[in-house]
C-alpha cells in the first residue's frame, strides 16, 4: 500500500489508486484533469487498424499523476493500458492499490465487455474497492450509468457506477471521492 | 431516450439482460440485414415482434392494444411470431439495434409468451467462443445462485448442461473447477451456461475472498485524502 519515495531529504509515503478501463475510455485524460503535475505518460502511436480510427496514440505501460496530501503522503494515480494485450501491466500495477476506478466509454457498448473483463481480473486477484466511471456522459449518445450498471451485471454487486466527464475536474473529483468513500466503508 | 449499438459488439443475451434488468416498457428495434423488426417490451419482457417497412411507422403507433387490433393478431399465434422473428435469429450478428424506453402504452393484461430469462438462455447457447470469453473471462470467477434465481428457474426449460452447472454453483468453486467437474472436454458448453445464467440473474458473481482493510492506511490518513480531494 505504502512505498517510500525519496523527495529531497524527506521520505514521502506513496498511496496508490489505479485508473483502469478499456482502450480509449479516457483514462489518461482523467488523470490529467485531477493531477497536480503534468502526468507522466508512456504513449505510443496506435498500431492496430481499428484503434487508429479511434485515436492516434495509446498508453503502453502506464500513466501517472500525483496529488500531494500533506508533508508525508502523496496520492498517486496510475493509469493502466487499455488493451488486454497489455494485461501483464494490470497485474504489476494492481499490487498494492488502495482502490480502482474503471472507466468505460459510455457511447461505445463494445467497451462494456472489456470493462467487465477488467473487473473480473482485479476482483479475482486484488479484491479492493472499485468504482466504475461511465465516461463521456457529455456526449448525446451516451448510455446512462444505470443502464451501464445493468449491462455490466453490477446491479447485484457492490461496485457503484457513477457518471463521469473526464475533462471536467468536478466530475473527476466526484468519481474519486466515491471510490474513497468505498474505501472508507472498509474501515466500518 | 434511445440507446444503440451493433450486434457484433453487443449480442442478444446482453441486450435482453439490460431489458430484463430495467423492467421498463419500450421498443427494441433491430435493423437486420434483410429486414427491420420492432420488439415490444412490457415490464422487461418481450411480448411481441413485428417486421416494419419503415422505422417511423413504429413511432406513430403508441397504443399496443390498438396496434394488435389493427394487425388482427390473435394471442395464440404470438409465440410463433417470436419464434420466427426472434428465436430463429439469435445467432445472427449483422444488425444494428436501438432500445427506446417509455413511449408505448399497454393494457394490464398482455403477457409474455416466453419469459425473458428463457430468451437469454436461448441466446447464450448461440454465442461464439470469443463472445463467451468477453464475460466468462477469468477461470477464477465464482458464483452463487441468487435468491430470485431459485424462483426464476422454476418457470424455465433448462438444458442438461445448465441444470448441471447450477448444481455446481456454491460460491466456492471457480469456473475452472466447474468445467473440470462437469464437462472437461466441453468447457465452452459450461461457459455458455454460466453466461446465460449470469445474464438472466439466476446466478451472480461473488468475491473469492473478503476485502482486506487497507494495510498501513489509517482512518486519519484516509480522511486527510478525502479532505484534500474535496478541496482540489
Amino acid at each position: 500500500m505504502f512505498n517510500s519515495l525519496a523527495s529531497g531529504q524527506k521520505q514521502k509515503k506513496k498511496i496508490k489508486i489505479l485508473v483502469s478501463g478499456p482502450f480509449a475510455a479516457g483514462k489518461t485524460q482523467f488523470i490529467k484533469t485531477i493531477s497536480e503535475i503534468e502526468p507522466l505518460t508512456t504513449e505510443r502511436k496506435t498500431s492496430a487498424k481499428n484503434e487508429k480510427s479511434v485515436k492516434n496514440s495509446t498508453t503502453v505501460a502506464m500513466d501517472f499523476g500525483k496529488i500531494t496530501i500533506d508533508d508525508e503522503h502523496e496520492l498517486y494515480l496510475f493509469g493502466t493500458p487499455g488493451q488486454s494485450r497489455f494485461d501483464f501491466m494490470w497485474d504489476i500495477l494492481g499490487k498494492g492499490a488502495l482502490g480502482i476506478i474503471i472507466l468505460v466509454d459510455s457511447t461505445n457498448p463494445q467497451t462494456f465487455h472489456e470493462a467487465r473483463q477488467i473487473i473480473n481480473f482485479f476482483e479475482s486477484r486484488y479484491p479492493v474497492p472499485m468504482v466504475v466511471g461511465a465516461n463521456k456522459q457529455d456526449l448525446p449518445d451516451a448510455w446512462p450509468p444505470e443502464m451501464i450498471k445493468s449491462a455490466l451485471n453490477l446491479d447485484a454487486e457492490d461496485i457503484p457506477v457513477v457518471p463521469v466527464v473526464a475533462t471536467d475536474k468536478d466530475s473527476v473529483k466526484k468519481a474519486l471521492l466515491t471510490l474513497l468513500e468505498e474505501i472508507y466503508k472498509e474501515f466500518g | 431516450m434511445g440507446f444503440s449499438g451493433n450486434l457484433k459488439d453487443f449480442p442478444f443475451p446482453d441486450i435482453l439482460q439490460v431489458i430484463a434488468r430495467e423492467r421498463k416498457n419500450g421498443i427494441l428495434l433491430v435493423e437486420w440485414k434483410d429486414l427491420i423488426v420492432a420488439y415490444y417490451i412490457k415490464n422487461g419482457q418481450i411480448i411481441f415482434a413485428r417486421p416494419v417497412d419503415k422505422i417511423t411507422r413504429v413511432y406513430t403507433e403508441r397504443s399496443f392494444p390498438d396496434l394488435i387490433k389493427k394487425l388482427r393478431v390473435k394471442e395464440e399465434v404470438i409465440p410463433k411470431i417470436l419464434e420466427k422473428y426472434l428465436l430463429s435469429r439469435l445467432d445472427e450478428r449483422e444488425g444494428i439495434f436501438s432500445l427506446i424506453f417509455g413511449f408505448i402504452k399497454y393494457k394490464s393484461t398482455e403477457k409474455a409468451p416466453i419469459p425473458i430469462e428463457q430468451l437469454i438462455l436461448e441466446a447464450a447457447r448461440k454465442l461464439t467462443p470469443m463472445e463467451v470469453k468477453r464475460k466468462i473471462s477469468d477461470d477464477m470467477l465464482t458464483f452463487i445462485v441468487t435468491p430470485e434465481g431459485k424462483e426464476i428457474v422454476k418457470k424455465l426449460n433448462l438444458s442438461p448442461v445448465e441444470k448441471a452447472v447450477i448444481e455446481q454453483i456454491d460460491g466456492k468453486k471457480t469456473v475452472a473447477e466447474i468445467r473440470q467437474a462437469l464437462y472437461p472436454t466441453k468447457p465452452l458448453d459450461v461457459d455458455k451456461a454460466l453466461y446465460g445464467l449470469w445474464s438472466a440473474g439466476i446466478i451472480k458473481r461473488v468475491r473469492r475472498g473478503k476485502r482486506h482493510k487497507p494495510e498501513g492506511l489509517t482512518l486519519d490518513i484516509l480522511k486527510r485524502i478525502i479532505d484534500k480531494v474535496k478541496d482540489l
